[in-house]
């Protein structure tokens, strides 16, 4: 579904990736793990739009979306959860969902999909008309999910989903995105938080200073001694 | 006590065009981070055009506002594609330096077109004021109130009621965010920069009757404009609606009780003071465009 082939991004003379590739299939659940800094924000900002590449190809559903605008790739069916949530702080709830939908136009099928979402996140629903700012971190993880989910996506990116979050709030986040993967949405997914990322997905690739180090099933790098060494504490499982 | 009656009544009336002419400047700022010295110029256009229009052209009052804020709409979008597009990436200080050879290039143009007498363009109401007890009210200026205040709530409207709005909204809170979410940041920047340059205008054309229009006008527009919107706080519209009608007052008061050659002082002295002991603004907790 989505591919990305040698992709190069600079910041300046900074390299952020210098030619990594990725592949993520319909319906799978991917992770990107990686330290600090490795180029895994840069990889998924690559994909919206956000940043230009500088080299490479990135290809949806067989259509190359390397230099399309972010407008046009969210509206070809690709979310962006985007990392430290980002989410309107001068808006209300509503209203930070309703800019999920911007750029959807068919009114009954928002109403269905927002009351879908409140559904979700009763929390949501008891406040929302109340400023987004003003939500606890866990809220305003929530709503950014809902917000990303409101453009009805095909593949949704998810970066550092349960960043700064308390531990029993990153659980209630990781079950909301398998339940999104359950229901039929493909998953790409960046986490400083590698076992947890490990464990739930299907096929997981680790940057390291924008280059690809390995890939294979989440399972195959939790056991490989090197991931295990330097990214799951080295010592023995979680 | 009369004269101070009437004092208020005249802040009043200006007010209303001048938070037109803020709200205009701190939209721009608050969305695009561009210091707009243009604005006074399109301040000036809108004035020229009434002249032109109502005038030169001799046609109505009415539609010659309408064709001020207009041509606004058009040069304020034309500033925006032609100057400010190509340098979206640069620095706040490049912009500026930008809008200042702007500024000038604009206010020669209109001594060229225009020469450098001043036009006056005469009132299409009776001339004779309307007297309520010790308060004498032109009925131009009545008008002009109303039509200030007519604007101001559409810009409201504008943007906390359409969509075009809640882009702008999101995009002064986080462009970046607002283009994950679809947005056309480049389309809100003109549309932006283009309203913002119209209310200007609109001032323009209502203050144009009221007083006498000259290339310079602009001047002390945007040094007014500047104040109001540091008064009321950067980027924030009911700030800049405030600041203008504070500005109108202590204008007003500072022109009645200590001399009248301080009115345009007191836009200096509004800026140094918020500057030295407010320097958010006097409203300033959150920011909030709307
Ligand atoms: N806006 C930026 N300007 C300059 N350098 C940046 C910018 N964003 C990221 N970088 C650099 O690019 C590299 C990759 O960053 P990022 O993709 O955010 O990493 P990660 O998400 O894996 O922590 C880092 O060296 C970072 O310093
Ligand atoms: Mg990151």
């Amino acid at each position: 579904m989505l591919e990305i082939r040698n992709l190069v991004c600079r910041y300046g003379k900074v390299t952020a990736l210098k030619g990594i590739s990725l592949k993520v299939e319909r319906g799978q659940m991917v992770a990107l793990v990686g330290a600090n800094g490795a180029g895994k924000s840069t990889t998924l900002r690559a994909i919206s739009g956000l940043v230009p590449a500088a080299g490479g190809q990135i290809l949806f559903d067989g259509e190359d979306i390397t230099r399309a605008s972010p407008a046009r790739i969210l509206g070809k069916g690709i979310a962006h959860c985007p990392e430290g949530r980002r989410v309107f702080g001068q808006m209300s709830v509503a209203e930070n969902l309703e800019m999920g939908c911007f750029l959807r136009s068919d009114g009954k099928g928002i109403a269905a999909d927002m009351a879908h979402i409140f559904e979700q996140f009763p929390r949501l629903a008891e406040r929302r008309r109340q400023i987004a700012g003003t939500l606890s971190g866990g809220e305003q993880q929530m709503l950014a999910i809902g917000r990303a989910m409101m453009s009805r996506p095909k593949l949704i990116l998810f970066d550092e989903p349960s960043l700064g979050l308390a531990p029993n709030i990153v659980e209630q986040v990781f079950e909301i995105i398998q339940t999104i993967r359950a229901a039929g949405t493909t998953v790409l997914m960046v986490e400083q938080n590698a076992y947890a990322a490990l464990e739930m997905c299907d096929y997981a690739y680790l940057l390291e200073t924008g280059t690809m180090a390995l890939e294979g099933t989440g399972q195959a790098l939790i056991e490989d001694p090197h991931v295990h060494e330097a990214y799951l504490g080295g010592g023995l499982s979680h | 006590m009369d004269q101070l009656l009437q004092h208020l009544a005249n802040a009043l009336i200006m007010g209303g065009t001048y938070a037109l002419l803020g709200i205009g400047l701190t939209l721009i700022f608050g969305i695009m981070r561009v210091v707009n010295f243009t604005h006074g110029e399109l301040y000036a256009l809108g004035a020229y055009m009434m002249y032109f229009v109502a005038n030169m052209l001799g046609l109505n009052f009415f539609l010659a506002i309408g064709f001020a804020i207009f041509a606004g709409l058009v040069l304020g979008a034309l500033i925006e594609l032609i100057l400010l597009r190509p340098k979206r990436t640069a620095d706040i200080d490049t912009t500026m330096l930008l809008m200042i050879g702007a500024w000038i290039v604009l206010q020669n143009v209109e001594t060229l077109t225009w020469g450098s007498v001043a036009k006056s363009i005469p009132s299409p109401l009776p001339t004779e004021p309307l007297v309520i007890g010790p308060v004498s009210l032109s009925w131009l200026r009545l008008l002009v109130l109303g039509l200030a205040l007519a604007l101001i709530a559409a810009t409201y409207a504008l943007i906390n009621r359409t969509k075009l709005g809640k882009a702008m909204r999101a995009t002064f809170q986080d462009s970046g965010t607002a283009a994950l979410m679809g947005v056309n940041i480049n389309l809100v920047y003109t549309m932006t920069f283009a309203l913002g340059s119209s209310l200007a205008a609109a001032a323009g054309a209502l203050l144009g009757p009221v007083f006498v229009v000259t290339p310079t006008m602009g001047d002390l527009a945007s040094l007014k404009a500047f104040a109001i919107v540091i008064l009321g706080g950067l980027g924030s519209i009911s700030g800049a609606t405030i600041g203008g009608f504070i500005l109108a007052f202590v204008e007003e008061l500072g022109a009645g009780y200590i001399s009248s050659g301080y009115r345009d002082a007191m836009g200096f002295i509004i800026i140094i003071l918020v500057l030295l002991f407010r320097p958010t603004g006097l409203f300033a907790r959150v920011e909030r465009i709307g």
